[in-house]
């Protein structure tokens, strides 16, 4: 097969993208053993490098900075932070940088089956109005929300934590977030729990609210 | 740490993004003043309409804070990583909406154009490569230039091309070739690629 292709043929459509899928699947299985297209792929490729540059430069607008970096920090708020422990997927978000962290890990990690430290409680939420799952993990007074495919907060919106203690209004946990591409995220909830009886999360405009501006899409009731 | 981030509109875009994978939002917000011009130009080059570019620009950028480790400096600069993902970003949008821009894209003057006075020596620099090839681009011959167009900024396949302009299967495939062939020795001739 590969000695019949047409060697520069497809090179440059190839670093252009543009071939069809199956061709580049074809093409690059060409390339491994064919010294005179991976050259013109490397040169051409160089030109294709620079196309991104070439359009006509704009400022970035002003709204759309102020759009990113705030979603940034509210991100950086709802401790979801990457560990350079190489932990699967699930874990992963839960832990923070700090040392108190480093316990917390273990006993999550004890509330999912492995040994050693206190045991998590699992509390099972409620869904309302959306699609996935959400529980809440406690363990010795300190929760963690933890969802999975849970449908995103919405186009210029975040998802916000209350806590809510008997039938007092909700309190804010000042937590905001959003979900990954695969709607998962593990967000810890600062403070203790002890004295609330529930935990909801409602979509809120970027930044969040003082006082929740939608009906709850989770809920989670403690004991 | 104080020094650090004192530093940080100094650092080396690999060392902020080693701060970026550990959740330093100051540091992304100076990999964003950095990197969010070209970006934008890109996407809106690309898409054609500035809400649809900013949506590319805020997925793109928040893939970068959520996923920064997968960045490998071996493979290249920081700004074409960013540029390639807002690239294949903007090209995933069109297939998915099986819609796109149709034709020239030429911008409506409702986004402030860059006031150069503000660039980096870096930056400067950066850009003199891309009017070169921009003026490289300029020169090509009109069906040359088209098919380059449609594939790169367009997304669409050589197929695609031909079935657009209505020319035998292979012939889009032979401008491409001829088209980068051109480029690239006038980029040379430039000293822009060594
Ligand atoms: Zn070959």
């Amino acid at each position: 097969m590969s000695g019949m292709h047409d060697c520069g043929g497809d090179a440059a459509a190839y670093a252009l993208g543009a071939l069809e899928p199956r061709e580049a699947d074809a093409f690059r299985e060409h390339l491994r053993e064919c010294a005179v297209c991976r050259d013109e792929v490397q040169a051409l490729g160089a030109v294709v490098h620079a196309l991104p540059m070439t359009p006509r430069q704009y400022e970035v607008p002003r709204g759309l900075r102020r759009k990113v970096l705030s979603q940034v920090r509210e991100e950086r708020r709802a401790p979801r932070r990457r560990s350079r422990l190489g932990l699967a997927s699930p874990l992963r978000g839960v832990l923070a940088a700090s040392v108190a962290a480093a316990a917390a890990v273990a006993v999550v990690l004890a509330g999912v089956g492995l040994s050693a430290g206190a045991p998590a409680t699992v509390v099972r939420a409620r869904t309302a109005g959306i699609t996935g799952s959400a529980q809440l993990r406690v363990v010795r007074g300190h929760a963690e929300l933890v969802v999975r495919h849970l449908t995103p907060p919405g186009r210029g919106r975040v998802y916000e934590v209350w806590l809510q203690s008997g039938t007092a209004a909700p309190v804010s946990a000042s937590v905001l977030f959003t979900v990954d591409a695969s709607g998962n995220a593990d967000v810890g909830i600062p403070g203790g729990i002890r004295h609330v009886s529930a935990v909801l999360v409602t979509p809120e405009p970027l930044g969040g609210t003082a006082k929740p501006t939608h009906a709850p899409v989770i809920i989670a009731h403690l004991a | 740490m104080f020094n650090q981030r004192r530093n940080l509109r100094e650092s080396a875009d690999e060392d902020l993004m080693v701060l970026v994978r550990d959740g330093d939002a100051r540091a992304f917000e100076v990999l964003f003043d950095r990197h969010a011009g070209p970006a934008f130009s890109l996407a809106y080059r690309m898409c054609g309409s500035r809400s649809r570019a900013e949506d590319v620009i805020q997925e793109a950028f928040l893939s970068l804070w959520r996923a920064g480790a997968r960045y490998d400096p071996s493979r290249g600069s920081v700004r074409g990583w960013i540029l390639s993902a807002v690239h294949n970003r903007a090209v995933d949008s069109f297939r998915r909406q099986a819609a796109r821009p149709a034709g020239s894209l030429e911008e409506a003057g409702v986004i402030d154009r860059l006031a150069s006075a503000e660039l980096t020596e870096v930056e400067v620099e950066r850009r003199a490569d891309a009017e070169r090839l921009r003026q490289a681009l300029s020169e090509l011959p009109d069906e040359q230039r088209k098919v380059v167009e449609l594939s790169y900024f367009g997304g669409f396949t050589h197929q695609q091309i031909s079935d657009m302009l209505s020319l035998p299967a292979g012939t889009v495939k032979g401008r491409m070739r001829l088209a980068l062939t051109k480029l690239r020795l006038s980029l040379d001739e430039a000293g822009v690629i060594p």
